[in-house]
C-alpha cells in the first residue's frame, strides 16, 4: 500500500488547487466548486490521518461523515443565494455585486 | 489504484476550475469526488466513500448543474484580465505545495498496515451513535435549519 | 484466467451477457402483460413462441438505424449519458447474490452502495436532457431531478427498517438474516414505501413523468437516434431487474427456500413475480401530475418512512417495560 504522505499530497494538491481558484475566479458558482474541492482535501486529509495508527481512529471517518453533511448543506444554501442573486442583479460575478457598497 | 485515483482527481479538479463551460466544469468536478471517494476506498473507509458519492455527486453535483442551467451557462464568465494576479496566485499556491511537500517527505510517516478488524463497520457506526451522538443531533438541527434557509432565500413572490 | 469463476461470473451470469439477454427479454414481457390486461395480444410474430424474440429483432433494427448527433447539441454529453446509465444498471447487478457464493461484489456495505449508485442517475439524466439542446428533453431532465432527488430520501429510510432487523448492509448477510421469516411481514410499511419510491426512481409508470410519451413525446431521450436510444431505454429495463432483484433479496428472502429446487430458481422466481408486480403497476394506474409527485414524496412518504423507522425499532428492541 502507498505510504500516506502521497495521500496527504493529493490533499495539498487538491487544496492548492482550491485556493487557486477561489482567488482567480470571480464566477459565484466556480467560487462554490473551489469551496467545495478544499472540503474534499480536508476530508482526505482527515481520513488519511485516522489510517496513521494502528487499530485506526474512527473518530477520523465520523468526523468526515459529518463534514460531507455540512457541504452538503453549505451548497445547498449557497446555491439558494446564488440563484437568488441571478435573480436580482442578471449576473453572478461577484466582483460587480457592488449594491451594498457604502 | 492509488496512482490512478489520485491522477484522475487531480485531473479533474483543474478541469473543473479551468473548464471554459460551466456543465463541463460540474461534471468535472463529480469526477473529482468520485476519485476522492476512490481515495477513501483504498484507505478501508468503504462506508464513508460510498457516503461520499450518494451525497456529493448525487446531491451536490446534481443541485450545482441545476443552478448553471437555471442561471445561464455563459452568464458570469467575464474573464476579468486577471492573467497577472493568476500569475501571482499560481506562484503562491506552489511555493505553498513546495513548502508543505518538503516538510511532509522530512516527517517519514509510516504506510498503513492493513487495517484488519480496526476497520470493521460496527466499530464505526457504535462510535458515531454512542460516542458522538450529542453531535449527530446538532447536525440534523444546522441541516433542518440549512433546509429551512434555503427555501427561504429561493422562496418567490408569487402573490405581487 | 478465462475460466476463473469471477470471470465467468462478470461475462455470463449474472454478469454482462445474462443482463442483455434478461433485457431484453424484459421488454418482451413487459409488452406481453401490458397487451394482456388490455385484452391485446402483443408481439406475437418475432418467434414461434409468442414473439419472444421481439425485442432482438427491434435490436437489429434499432442498429442498422442512421447514427447521428442533432445539430447544435452537446456531442460530448449527448453520447456519455446514456452509455454510462447502461454501465452504472449493470454495476447494481454486480451487488446482487443470487445464490450463495454466486455474487460479483460482496462487500460489506452493499445496500448503501446500490442506492448510492442509483442517486448518480439524475445526473446523468439532467445531463442527457441539457445535452440535446431542445425543449422536451430539457423538461424531462428537470422533471427527472426533482422526481429522483425527492424519492430517494424516502428510499433510503424505508432501507433502514432492513438494515435494522438484520443488524448488517451486506445483502448476503442480510439474505441470512430471514432464515427464520422473510422481512415483509414486519416490514411491510417499509417494503411498501421502498416498491413505490424504487417504481418512481426507475421512471416508469405511474411515475413516467421525465418520459411521458403523450406530455413530453419521451422526455429526455426524445432526441436519441438508433443505438442511443436503445442505450437510453436500456438502463430502465436493467434498473427494473436489480431493484426487482434487490427488493427480493430485502423483503423476500433472496435465494432461500424449500431445498428441493437449487437456491437460485428461488431467487429468479421472486425476481420475476417482483418484475410482474411493477408491469401490473403500469397497466392499472394513470400517470400522476408533477406536484402530486413531489406533495406526496416530501409529505406522505417522507412521514411514513420515518414513522417505518419507530416501528421497526420497537420491532428490534421491543417494548420497555414500565
Amino acid at each position: 500500500m502507498e505510504p500516506l504522505s502521497s495521500f496527504f499530497a493529493v490533499s495539498v494538491i487538491l487544496l492548492g488547487i482550491g485556493i487557486y481558484g477561489l482567488t482567480t475566479k470571480r464566477n459565484a458558482i466556480r467560487i462554490l466548486f473551489s469551496v467545495e474541492l478544499i472540503y474534499n482535501a480536508a476530508n482526505l486529509n482527515i481520513i488519511a490521518f485516522a489510517r496513521l495508527r494502528n487499530p485506526p481512529i474512527v473518530t477520523g471517518q465520523v468526523l468526515v461523515l459529518f463534514t460531507i453533511a455540512l457541504a452538503a448543506m453549505e451548497a445547498a444554501v449557497g446555491l439558494s443565494i446564488i440563484i437568488l442573486v441571478s435573480r436580482l442583479n442578471a449576473d453572478i460575478d461577484l466582483s460587480k455585486l457592488s449594491k451594498l457598497k457604502g | 489504484m492509488f496512482l490512478a485515483f489520485a491522477a484522475v482527481t487531480i485531473g479533474a479538479a483543474i478541469l473543473a476550475i479551468e473548464a471554459r463551460d460551466l456543465v463541463y466544469g460540474a461534471s468535472a468536478l463529480g469526477i473529482a469526488f468520485l476519485g476522492v471517494a476512490g481515495l477513501f476506498f483504498v484507505l478501508d473507509a468503504a462506508y464513508v466513500g460510498w457516503f461520499q458519492i450518494a451525497v456529493y455527486i448525487g446531491a451536490v453535483v446534481v443541485l450545482i448543474l441545476f443552478t448553471v442551467m437555471l442561471v445561464g451557462p455563459k452568464k458570469g464568465e467575464t474573464p476579468l484580465g486577471l492573467k497577472r494576479v493568476s500569475l501571482l496566485a499560481a506562484m503562491l499556491v506552489s511555493l505553498l505545495l513546495g513548502m508543505t511537500g518538503a516538510l511532509a517527505n522530512a516527517t517519514a510517516f509510516p504506510g498503513p498496515d492493513s487495517c484488519g478488524s480496526g476497520c470493521d463497520l460496527s466499530l464505526f457506526s457504535t462510535s458515531l451513535l454512542k460516542n458522538y451522538g450529542v453531535p449527530l443531533e446538532f447536525m440534523s438541527l444546522v441541516m433542518a435549519a440549512a433546509v429551512i434557509g434555503a427555501l427561504a432565500l429561493s422562496k418567490t413572490d408569487r402573490g405581487q | 484466467m478465462l475460466t476463473s469463476p469471477l470471470f465467468l461470473e462478470i461475462v455470463l451470469f449474472p454478469g454482462l451477457l445474462s443482463i442483455a439477454i434478461i433485457g431484453a427479454l424484459l421488454g418482451w414481457l413487459e409488452r406481453k402483460v401490458t397487451a394482456r390486461v388490455q385484452l391485446r395480444i402483443g408481439p406475437l410474430y418475432a418467434s414461434p413462441a409468442g414473439g419472444i424474440l421481439q425485442m432482438f429483432a427491434d435490436l437489429i433494427k434499432l442498429s442498422f438505424k442512421e447514427l447521428f448527433v442533432p445539430e447544435n447539441s452537446d456531442a460530448f454529453f449527448f453520447i456519455m449519458a446514456p452509455t454510462t446509465g447502461l454501465v452504472l444498471g449493470a454495476a447494481l447487478v454486480g451487488l446482487i447474490p443470487f445464490a450463495p457464493g454466486l455474487q460479483i461484489a460482496n462487500i460489506e456495505v452493499g445496500l448503501p452502495a446500490f442506492l448510492a449508485i442509483i442517486t448518480l442517475s439524475p445526473t446523468l439524466i439532467l445531463l442527457a436532457g441539457w445535452s440535446a439542446n431542445s425543449k422536451f428533453p430539457f423538461i424531462g431532465g428537470l422533471r427527472a431531478l426533482f422526481q429522483q432527488t425527492a424519492y430517494e430520501i424516502p428510499l433510503w429510510l424505508s432501507a433502514l427498517g432492513v438494515i435494522m432487523m438484520a443488524g448488517t448492509m451486506n445483502l448476503a448477510q442480510i439474505v441470512n438474516a430471514q432464515t427464520s421469516g422473510w422481512f415483509i411481514l414486519p416490514q411491510a410499511l417499509g417494503a411498501f414505501i421502498f416498491l413505490v419510491t424504487s417504481v418512481a426512481e426507475m421512471e416508469r409508470l405511474p411515475f413516467d413523468l421525465p418520459e411521458a410519451e403523450s406530455e413530453i413525446m419521451m422526455g429526455w431521450q426524445a432526441e436519441y437516434p438508433g443505438v442511443l436510444f436503445l442505450a437510453a431505454q436500456g438502463p430502465g429495463f436493467v434498473k427494473l431487474y436489480a431493484f426487482s432483484a434487490l427488493f427480493s433479496v430485502m423483503f423476500l428472502g433472496g435465494f432461500l427456500g424449500p431445498s428441493f429446487l437449487p437456491p437460485l430458481f428461488w431467487m429468479l422466481l421472486k425476481t420475476l413475480i417482483v418484475i410482474v408486480l411493477i408491469m401490473l403497476l403500469r397497466s392499472t394506474f394513470p400517470r400522476v401530475r408533477l406536484d402530486q409527485l413531489l406533495r406526496a414524496g416530501w409529505t406522505t412518504l417522507l412521514t411514513l418512512a420515518i414513522f417505518n423507522i419507530g416501528i421497526t425499532y420497537f420491532l428490534v428492541v421491543g417494548f420497555p417495560t414500565l
